[in-house]
């Protein structure tokens, strides 16, 4: 029997991440994903695409990550997705140190591995 | 018989001549007498005791009693001495009746109108022709204006002490507060210095850490997807990995440095600092099959200290020392306190913002590595300073030491053991027990 592929909101100003991240995420088969590059229109596009999870910078012009968050929270449909920040500002030490967690929600620090990313993708999709 | 009549008569004579020159004489001593404020006194002896005392015409200005009130009342000279002095007047009477000459004496009495008054008293001794003592003379000088001026001057004397050391405290108390106000400009300094480093060191992070993000996820991609055949791609592909892991390892340094301005500080236990630090390394210490001999005074007094940063800088410490050591080597870490001068002494740089005196505690790390050549180090708290394997350090780690320790107003020396190995110093101010107390009381 097949599986549903899980769908993955990635919302990043970098092109190159958001595609690295698509094409690696992707090529496991396991994953579909919607990369957005910009924080403004993010919000219809989690709208039209209903994703599992959604993968959110923090950094981002105009519409910071945490702003972004409390959006997609307010939206009926979007507020039982999980969402894990992809932070630049941060060291790996700080992730441990705060449990993973910042205002509540699960982050990775940049740069990341794919193993890591999708481990935590798991974690946060079975729950 | 004319010649008997002629010397009756010159004897007559000169005996007149010679009572007139008496009577002159004594009428020109009494008005001498009356016409001080000083007056004498006599005492007659016999077999050693006081018989007889008679006060000349100027002791009423001095005591405010007439001489004929002396001659009713004999105990009257006695009871006018101020009770305190009685016991040195009649001492100094023993000793003439003795027949010693004592030296003058000063002591107060109670004029008749209940003022107090100050005389000094001078006695001589009158002897007979057998040298015995007949009777004494007393000299009373009234100094009651010399001794009031005395006691003006010790009065104004002891102010102007008073005065003098209040300027002293004042004048140690201004230094103190100077010293202080430099000290706290300096850290003012480096913090700002520090923050402005920090600043530029997020921005500098945040966008580098993008690119490397991209180049390792473009590599996890790639690997996998790279031609089998091909055992150099696979190389030059892991060395891209290992140079993206090098890069993010020099940020997160320069996001310690900078972020050391962030400090969070209370009264802490540096004993549990050393040993929280020393659970983290682990690992490493039993990688590298090094020992660790723990010197940890017990009654360590507590610094005010950002726990986390303290951590830090003996995690950089440790992880410094065991890597200098070859298998068998041995870390020591010795922890104590006292007086800077009194009871420890450190080295003239540990000691540079501290005074004699000041109360401190002290951490101590010590390897058995090869030391540091002479030449570095004075360098070794440079950012980038390095003189492990290319990739291994990133050369911020005691720069990031220095300025946690700075920061912590605090200090730090390295230095080459006279037994091998290196010997580095932390020195920080003890906590006052006052503030202790308050903080535990609130």
């Amino acid at each position: 029997m097949k599986t549903e592929k899980k769908r993955i909101l990635v919302v990043d100003d970098e092109p190159s991440i958001t595609r690295v991240l698509k094409l690696n995420l992707e090529q496991t088969n396991n994953y579909t994903v919607r990369a957005e590059n910009d924080a403004q229109t993010a919000v219809a596009a989690a709208q039209e695409f209903k994703p599992h999870l959604i993968l959110l910078d923090v950094m981002m012009p105009g519409l910071d990550g945490g702003e972004l968050a409390s959006r997609f929270q307010a939206i009926t449909e979007l507020k039982s997705v999980p969402i894990v920040f992809l932070t630049a500002t941060a060291t790996k030490g700080e992730v441990y140190a705060r449990g993973g967690q910042v205002g509540g929600l699960p982050f990775l620090a940049k740069p990341v591995e794919i193993s890591e990313v999708i481990a935590c993708l798991r974690q946060h999709l079975r729950s | 018989m004319a010649i008997d009549c002629v010397n009756i008569e010159v004897i007559t004579k000169s005996k007149k001549q010679a009572d007139e020159a008496t009577r002159e004489s004594e009428q020109r001593y009494k008005r001498l007498l009356a016409s001080v404020t000083d007056y004498v006194y006599s005492v007659m002896v016999e077999d050693g005791l006081a018989v007889a005392t008679t006060h000349g015409p100027g002791c009423e200005a001095v005591t405010g009693y007439a001489s004929e009130e002396f001659e009713t009342d004999q105990t009257l000279w006695y009871e006018m001495i101020h009770e305190e002095d009685r016991p040195a007047v009649l001492e100094q009477a023993t000793r003439i009746l003795r027949g010693e000459e004592p030296p003058p004496l000063e002591h107060r009495i109670i004029h008749k109108n209940g003022t107090e008054r100050w005389i000094r008293n001078t006695t001589v001794p009158r002897k007979d022709a057998q040298g015995r003592l007949a009777a004494y003379d007393g000299l009373v000088y009234d100094i009651t204006e010399r001794k009031q001026a005395e006691g003006r001057l010790t009065r104004a004397h002891a102010e102007l002490k008073t005065n003098e050391e209040a300027l002293k405290r004042t004048l140690e108390e201004l230094k103190g507060a100077n010293q202080q106000l430099k000290e706290t400009q300096l850290q003012l300094i480096q913090a700002a210095r520090l923050e402005s480093v920090g600043t530029l060191a997020a921005g500098v992070a945040h966008e580098v850490k993008n690119p490397l993000q991209t180049i390792l996820m473009g590599l996890d991609y790639l690997v996998p997807n790279c031609p089998a055949d091909n055992e150099n791609i696979a190389i030059v592909l892991s060395d891209m990995r290992d140079a993206v892991k090098r890069a993010n390892t020099i940020i997160r340094g320069l996001l310690q440095l900078s972020a050391a301005t962030d400090f969070e500080m209370k009264a802490g236990d540096l004993n549990a600092s050393v040993q929280r630090a020393l659970r983290l390394v682990k690992a490493q210490v039993i990688a590298s099959k090094v020992s660790v001999i723990r010197k940890l005074d017990p009654h360590l007094p507590r610094v005010r200290i950002d726990s986390g940063r303290i951590e830090q800088v003996f995690i950089n410490l440790f992880i410094n020392a065991v890597q200098a050591m070859s298998p068998g080597g041995v870390l020591t870490i010795t922890t104590r306190s006292g007086r800077l001068g009194d009871n420890l002494t450190i080295s003239e740089t540990a000691s540079r913002p501290f005074h004699r005196g000041d109360h401190l505690v002290m951490a101590q790390v010590q390897d058995t590595g090869t030391g540091i050549p002479p030449a570095n180090l004075v360098k070794v708290f440079d950012p980038f300073f390095t003189t492990k394997p290319v990739g291994t350090g990133t050369g911020l780690g005691l720069s990031v030491v220095k300025n946690i320790l700075d920061l912590h107003g605090g200090s730090i020396d390295i230095q080459n053991s006279a037994a091998g190995g290196v010997v580095v110093i932390l020195v920080l101010r003890a906590e006052p027990e006052e503030r202790l107390g308050s903080v535990q009381g609130t």
